[in-house]
């Protein structure tokens, strides 16, 4: 059985997109044939079970009986891969949880594939966050993610303070998320289905839908250059390490 | 596959190479052809497609995404009517840079609506790497070079290489300086049956209006058969590519 993989997704701020990153992660991780579950912890109504009902539970992710009942299926679950949308404002909390419970201690050991996607606000008080995340991570797969997707002036900070939180953390890479045509934006909210399923032209129900195709081109060009991000930074090599082999297996 | 119907777009990042003749040439070929069509003019300026056939022509804007969705939404619709578009100069780069990113041509393909661009050459610089770039980011499309003889001979034409198999050079015949009075007044129809009885425009005159018209015609309905036959081909390795 393959080696399970654990995402957070999270920001200390509200507002900053994390749940549009989130969604992007379960439709790269599902065009890329990998079985995901994941949790939304907006509890009790989710953001992210809105767009993904099928794979998301609504979780409290403080409460005792729901860390177990993300972490102990962790070895159990048929899906491979684990995407925790963090509410805002409970980053550092989970994480504090997380050593507490020895998770951290076992992604160390390399038991566990461990990734934090942290999404970054504008402003220099969520840069704070990154050395406080990045005490606790170590050197899980730190991400920092500036998401562009809503905004169009963002990150006025100084670069220079900036790269000297950046720096804190041995191997983080940094992912950019474009923006997004607001209109096409919308229509997928008011869709309330995966990106992939409104590019498809497909509700909530896999019917053929009536989007325009105007929006639905935006989506995918758009999500192209999120997926290119992700492929960047080799997302579905850290998940799966030996797929090079069974490519090669495939191809032999 | 089978085209139900085709998509042409007019373009050239210059002005004043003939774009709106060659869509009014283009929009009157389809009629004269017996076929529904309606023309697009996305020229921001005067709107002269529009102004010279009024009946057939949708002003066009892609400024704002509501006109995008106006424009390419219409463009893909499941409608057996054939299509014709002038991009005007400033709306070049914006009109193939959209129509790129948001995947027009592969999905009229999808919907059986082949996408032809006719490209006015010139010699300057800007027009040969558009047309490269062009050939790179429509693969898809049929692109086929338009020379129009009013611009002179076109020496530079090495410089706009035929894709293999592809249309060759599409040749627009220049219009007698004599003649240029009688069909630049707007409205004015090519197709209008009524032109061959019109006191404003001599007998003569009419007869070499008609056969400057079958020499460009002549050329459209070879261009035809190069979309027709690049289906075929499309087609053919599909089907044996299937059947391997």
């Amino acid at each position: 059985m393959a080696k399970p993989t654990v995402i957070l997704v999270g920001a200390d701020k509200g507002g900053v997109g994390k749940t549009t990153v989130a969604r992007t992660l379960l439709d790269y991780f599902g065009a890329h044939q990998t079985s995901t579950r994941a949790f939304d912890t907006e509890w009790p109504r989710g953001t992210l079970k809105r767009f993904h009902p099928d794979l998301t539970e609504v979780v409290d992710v403080t409460s005792v009986p729901d860390q177990m009942k993300i972490f102990d299926t962790l070895g159990s679950a048929e899906a491979k891969v684990t995407v925790i949308d963090v509410r805002a404002g409970l980053l550092s909390a989970t994480l504090q949880a997380l050593t507490d419970i020895g998770f951290l201690e076992s992604a160390k050991k390399g038991q566990i594939t461990f990734a934090v996607f942290h999404i970054l606000g504008s402003s220099i008080a969520s840069l704070d966050e990154i050395a406080e995340t990045a005490r606790v991570v170590g050197d899980a797969n730190y991400f920092l993610v500036k998401n562009f997707i809503n905004n169009t002036t963002f990150f006025e900070w100084d670069p220079a303070v900036y790269n000297s939180y950046f720096k804190k953390i041995k191997g983080a890479e940094e992912i950019i998320i474009p923006k997004l045509n607001e209109m096409a934006f919308e229509q997928v909210e008011v869709a309330s289905v995966p990106f992939v399923s409104f590019v498809g032209n497909k509700n909530a129900k896999s019917e053929t839908a009536n989007y325009s195709f105007v929006l639905r081109g935006y989506v995918r060009h758009w999500l192209g250059n999120v997926w290119g991000e992700f492929d960047r930074v080799k997302l579905v090599d850290m998940v799966s390490p030996k797929i090079e082999s069974n490519v090669r297996q495939a191809a032999g | 596959m089978s085209f139900r119907s085709s998509i042409t777009i007019v373009a050239s990042p210059r002005p004043r190479v003939g774009k709106t003749l060659l869509a009014r040439l283009l929009t009157d070929f389809h009629l004269h052809e017996g076929r529904l069509v309606t023309a697009f003019d996305l020229n921001m300026g005067d709107r002269t497609l529009a102004q010279f056939l009024p009946d057939k022509t949708r002003a066009a804007s892609i400024r704002d995404v509501n006109g995008q969705m106006a424009l390419f939404d219409h463009l893909v619709a499941y409608e057996d009517i054939t299509k014709v578009i002038d991009v005007g100069h400033e709306a070049y780069e914006a009109f193939f840079s959209l129509a790129h990113n948001i995947g027009f041509v592969d999905e009229a393909r999808r919907r059986s609506i082949a996408v032809a661009i006719l490209f006015i050459v010139a010699p300057d610089h800007t027009s040969v790497t558009a047309y490269r770039s062009l050939r790179e980011r429509f693969t898809h499309a049929t692109l086929a070079p338009v020379h129009n003889e009013m611009l002179g001979p076109a020496q530079h034409r090495d410089k706009y290489p035929l894709a293999t198999g592809g249309p060759g050079l599409v040749r627009m015949a220049v219009l007698a300086p004599g003649l240029r009075r009688y069909v630049e007044t707007p409205p004015f129809s090519f197709a209008d049956p009524r032109i061959a009885d019109s006191p404003l425009i001599p007998a003569t005159a009419y007869a070499e209006l008609e056969r400057w018209l079958r020499r460009i015609y002549l050329e459209f309905r070879e261009l035809d058969l190069r979309i027709l036959l690049a289906d075929l081909q499309s087609s053919i390795q599909l089907s044996s590519n299937s059947q391997s």
